[in-house]
């Protein structure tokens, strides 16, 4: 089932038992960070979380851990909530195929019930705003579809860009943004800067499930995310004209923000507790002047918590960076059997492959990291066998730790691209990177003692559905 | 609400501003250093909103503010 909004998806997790709404009255800080935080401690499954009684304000609605767990996430695509991780990702896999499917444009979007235009533009009194980490600058916009295009080609729909980036309040009508240098809306913003103009720009907030997700995905600079949306949706995803700068976002938001990335202009942001389980530093970055807000009447504000993972962040943005990387290397390496990327947004992935001849695997990780992903992310990748797998962790260790000689498996590839957030890099943006092959050497790669392994059963395979069916029907 | 603070409780810039107030009157107030722009609820713990309780981690110098690395970098204008 496609949801076309947050609400209704909000109403399936409630049926569900995924929402916990918490009644009894909470401080802004630290309660709602402090809740979600807790999120990611109670187990694969928590729920998401909704408040609607916060000390000092009038009528507040917040939903956080919307995607924070496997349950949630398979909930949010339309499968049951109990679908296996390795099975959501392979389903998200099949759905890409279908890619792309034209929106739907629709005229009556929600959020045209209520709008702040110049000098009245007041976001404090839009949302309620709040802090997560005890260093953060401030408050932030942390799960906002972000559209921009590109000033050299306005009317290429697919280089129109829906991404999710941190968005910190710096006033009533300004906020503080970051373009991961990597990213599409750092293209765009570049190619207007060149030219000395502002970026026009549309966020969006409180969006429906399947469009969090498409915006953190890395998909190709000229790929639309709303085609990919009807893709995985299975259905049109529907979209809206934006008012001030006409731009396509999606109809069913709680709340749509316009303005401009004032142009050449940087400002002293953060730091921000990152996904990367560290603070990243304060640093200069644009900002945006905000012109104009629309919003539904009682907006729901979507926030997520981030920090040391596992958080929403890493359940919001697992599968979907698996699934470019998987539908990359596949298509010259079909060898390419599973992709585990679900590490810090893809610092570290998993592959499993099978080999055409000695050395192959090495190839494919090095393949992984020149992926337009990888430039930016994979720092360390793992290769494994065609049987191994890569969400097995005690597999991949039993790979690591058997098949692994140091001295030849073990290549370390020197001053390459990162995100400026890896803690690791040096100087910030740069890094090493290293590939790990865990697979068994073939010809004419004759190392080791591999010539006798141990296989499953041929009959494990029934036994395990069969026991997995016991176990399901006794709950 | 009560009286705006003295200082910034991460730089210590002697300049706040008010960016909110409570819907609720009285509860807080949302504070801003016009400096380094660190924003707080005046209801958060004191690690967040008094200097002598905040992080020395945390704390920012005008150099720091001044020497901020620029993300991304301003391209050259294109002649």
């Amino acid at each position: 089932m496609a949801y076309d909004d947050l609400r209704s998806f909000l109403d399936t997790l409630d049926k569900q038992g995924q929402l916990l709404r918490i009644t009894d009255e909470v401080l802004p800080e630290p309660d709602l960070a402090a809740a979600a935080n807790a999120t990611g401690r109670i187990g694969e499954n928590a729920p998401a979380l909704y408040f609607d009684n916060v000390k000092g304000f009038t009528d507040a609605r917040i939903a956080m851990n919307v995607h924070g767990s496997w349950a949630n996430h398979a909930l949010a695509l339309g499968l049951p909530r109990n679908t296996p991780v390795k099975e959501q990702v392979e389903e998200f896999a099949r759905r890409w195929d279908a890619f792309p499917v034209a929106p739907e444009r629709r005229e009556d979007a929600p959020w045209r019930e209520n709008t702040q235009e110049g000098d009245d533009v007041d976001l404090f009194s839009v949302l309620p705003l709040f802090r997560l980490n005890d260093g953060d600058g401030g408050f932030y916009l942390d799960k906002a579809a972000v559209v921009s295009r590109d000033p050299e080609d306005p009317g290429h729909f697919g280089k129109q860009n829906v991404g999710t980036y941190r968005i910190q309040v710096i006033g009533a009508n300004r906020l503080a943004f970051q373009p991961v240098p990597m990213h599409d809306v750092a293209q765009h913003l570049r190619k207007a800067e060149e030219k000395g103009e502002d970026l026009p720009i549309a966020i969006t907030l409180g969006n429906d499930p399947v469009m969090a997700i498409v915006a953190g995905m890395p998909m190709a600079y000229d790929h639309s995310e709303y085609e990919m949306a009807g893709a995985l949706r299975g259905a049109p995803a529907p979209i809206a004209t934006a008012p001030l700068t006409g731009f396509d976002v999606p109809w069913g938001s709680e709340v749509v923000i316009e303005g401009v990335i004032e142009s050449r202009k940087r400002q002293i942001e953060g730091p921000f507790g990152e996904f990367t389980g560290h603070y990243s530093g304060g640093r200069r970055m644009p900002v945006i002047r905000v012109d104009r807000v629309s919003f539904r009447t009682n907006p729901v504000f979507e926030s997520l918590y981030i920090g040391m993972p596992w958080t929403e962040c890493d359940y919001l943005v697992g599968p979907n960076t698996c699934v470019p990387l998987l539908k990359q290397l596949r298509a010259e390496f079909p060898e390419v059997k599973a992709v585990n990327a679900m590490y810090t947004h893809g610092l570290l992935v998993i592959i499993s492959t099978a080999k055409r001849y000695g050395g192959f695997a090495k190839a494919v990780g090095m393949r992984a990291m020149t992926t337009p992903h990888g430039l930016g992310y994979v720092a360390q990748v793992i290769l494994v066998d065609e049987d191994v797998d890569p969400f097995n962790l005690p597999q991949v260790m039993w790979a690591m730790s058997a098949k692994v000689n140091p001295k030849d498996d073990v290549v370390v590839i020197p001053n390459l691209s990162v995100v400026e957030l890896a803690p690791a890099a040096q100087p910030a943006g740069i890094t090493s990177k290293m590939i790990i092959d865990a697979t068994t050497p073939v010809s004419p790669d004759g190392r080791g003692n591999f010539s006798t392994p141990a296989k499953d059963l041929p009959e494990t395979a029934q036994w395990a559905a069969r026991l997995q069916g016991m176990l399901a029907g006794r709950a | 609400m009560s009286n705006l603070p003295a200082d910034c409780p991460r730089c210590a810039f002697e300049t706040v501003t008010r960016l909110a107030t409570s819907p609720v009157p009285g509860v807080w107030d949302v504070l801003q250093c016009d400096r380094c722009l660190y924003t707080w609820r005046t209801t958060e713990p004191a690690r967040r909103t008094r200097r002598d309780a905040f992080p020395e981690n945390f704390k920012l110098t005008p150099a720091d503010i001044a020497n901020a690395i620029e993300v991304p970098e301003v391209p050259p204008l294109l002649t």
